[in-house]
């Protein structure tokens, strides 16, 4: 969505315009839902996380300032919502130990059509991958993430995190030399580049 | 290499295409020169290339389709509750929690401070033997030559300095300016002031006041990492010394020390005397402690 696309939806928002909310919620429901899923690698917090975002918004709205960019805002409210979930999660471990899907259900495979070894070695990535996102910080992982896969700039990011730019690049180049540690610590070649 | 530092960090808004063209232009310029940055950046690249292979997570599409009806339902939920609920029936303004909130903090710090944070017993004479250097009720004898001031006012001197020197470090975000040259030389300065401060301060303690001891020892580490802090640290140096800051509670104990400082002022400040003496040190104390 564009800059002034998101401004007109804040605008018809403000103006109490019922069908509006429903389409933020289209807009948006996949990248919250992916956040809150990087924060808390689990199908079911992230659902929950989702949610209470989208409540959280919905609340809010009366707050709303007229031609304000929506994106930084709502990921604003989800980081924060996912803090507040793994905050309660750690302060009552048991209650929140449920868990729905499996962490490694995606959406679809990286390529639709792999042989046996492509498929190999991408699950064997998506491993390394996996355990690399969980060696991050809090910090490091959603600067990662929001760059990475929601391709917030820089600057939107420290203000979504309300983090100094300073710091979003330092995040961002330690969680990428994790990432890099992890993957070269133990490879995933084929069985032709093995021999 | 010259500017390595710089290009390094940079990195990784060069991999993802957030560099203008002119910032581009120099840094592959100075990747040709410098094969070591060349290296990184290209090992950084291909780590992030390799992402490909975990598309970002997502749900099938029955979920999708199926979600607003269950966001809905749990706003309906939610509606109910809080028209059910007794603060929606008896509604109070929301500034009224936090002054309550607010109050009743500084009411518990206050009784913390003044019953489980009484000074010990040693402190008072120490301080009295210290101050007594001078006249009594506060003034200066001309004899006496030139007068420190009394133990617990350095003592609350001594914090409070150290108060507006961490604020001033960690209140230094790198997003003033470029991150990775943070210089701070008048608070590496004020820190090693404040270092030798410390050891005087602690040698005059003799263990009497061990919590205050204790503070100046957690500060001591915090201004030896201020003072050693080289010309080229960056944003990852300040948050180190932030969280030691934030794990020590360094500005609650503070905080707690200058609670306790008006019953130290009563009868531990001021050198005995008559009750004007009491109140406070007089012009010629004030000026004997400047």
């Amino acid at each position: 969505m564009s800059r002034e696309d998101q401004a007109r939806l804040a605008d018809r928002l403000i103006a109490g315009d019922p069908s509006a909310f429903r389409e933020l919620v289209d807009a948006y429901q996949r990248k919250v839902y992916g956040l809150a899923y990087e924060m808390t690698r689990n199908h079911a917090d992230a659902e929950d996380i989702s949610q209470v975002t989208f409540l959280k918004i919905h609340k809010a709205i009366v707050t709303l300032k007229p031609g304000l960019g929506l994106s930084t805002w709502i990921y604003q409210i989800t980081h924060n919502a996912a803090l507040d979930h793994l905050r309660k999660k750690s302060f009552y471990p048991r209650g929140a130990a449920v868990s729905g899907a499996p962490a490694q259900a995606y959406g679809e495979p990286a390529d639709p059509a792999p042989g046996p070894e492509a498929s190999a070695e991408t699950a064997c990535l998506r491993g390394r991958i996996d355990e690399a996102l969980a060696k991050f910080s809090e910090r490091e992982r959603a600067v990662f993430v929001l760059r990475h896969y929601h391709d917030l700039k820089v600057t939107e990011i420290a203000e979504t995190l309300g983090v100094s730019l300073g710091s979003v690049k330092s995040y961002l180049f330690r969680s990428i030399q994790k990432l890099q540690k992890e993957l070269d610590a133990q490879p995933c070649l084929r069985e032709g580049e093995r021999r | 290499m010259k500017g390595c530092r710089y290009w390094r960090t940079r990195i990784p808004e060069a991999i993802y295409g957030e560099l203008d063209a002119e910032t581009q232009v120099r840094m592959e310029r100075h990747f040709a020169a410098c094969p070591d940055c060349a290296a990184l950046h290209e090992g950084m690249a291909r780590a992030v290339r390799k992402m490909d292979a975990r598309p970002a997570p997502d749900r099938p599409p029955q979920f999708w389709e199926r979600y607003w009806d269950r966001l809905e339902s749990r706003m309906a939920r939610e509606a109910a509750a809080d028209e059910a609920s007794p603060r929606r029936r008896f509604p109070r303004p929301v500034w009224a929690y936090g002054a309550a909130g607010a109050v009743l903090f500084i009411v518990i710090g206050i009784f913390i401070g003044r019953t489980l944070f009484r000074p010990p017993a040693e402190l008072p004479a120490l301080v009295r033997a210290t101050s007594s250097m001078g006249a009594p009720g506060g003034r200066l004898s001309p004899a006496a030559g030139p007068v420190a001031p009394p133990l617990a006012l350095r003592a609350s001197r001594y914090l409070k300095r150290s108060r507006v020197l961490l604020l001033a470090v960690v209140n230094s975000g790198p997003g003033n300016e470029d991150p990775f040259r943070l210089g701070l030389p008048l608070q590496k300065r004020t820190s090693e002031e404040l270092l030798r401060e410390a050891v005087v301060l602690k040698a005059g303690l003799r263990s009497s006041d061990r919590r205050l001891e204790r503070l100046i020892s957690d500060l001591e580490l915090i201004l030896l990492q201020i003072a050693n802090l080289s010309t080229d640290s960056d944003a990852s140096d300040i948050e180190i010394i932030k969280a030691g800051v934030e794990n020590r509670d360094i500005f609650f104990k503070i905080d707690l020390s200058e609670i306790r400082r008006p019953t130290e002022k009563s009868d531990a400040g001021i050198s005995p005397g008559t009750g004007r003496d009491r109140r406070g040190p007089g012009k010629a104390g004030i000026a004997a402690e400047a």
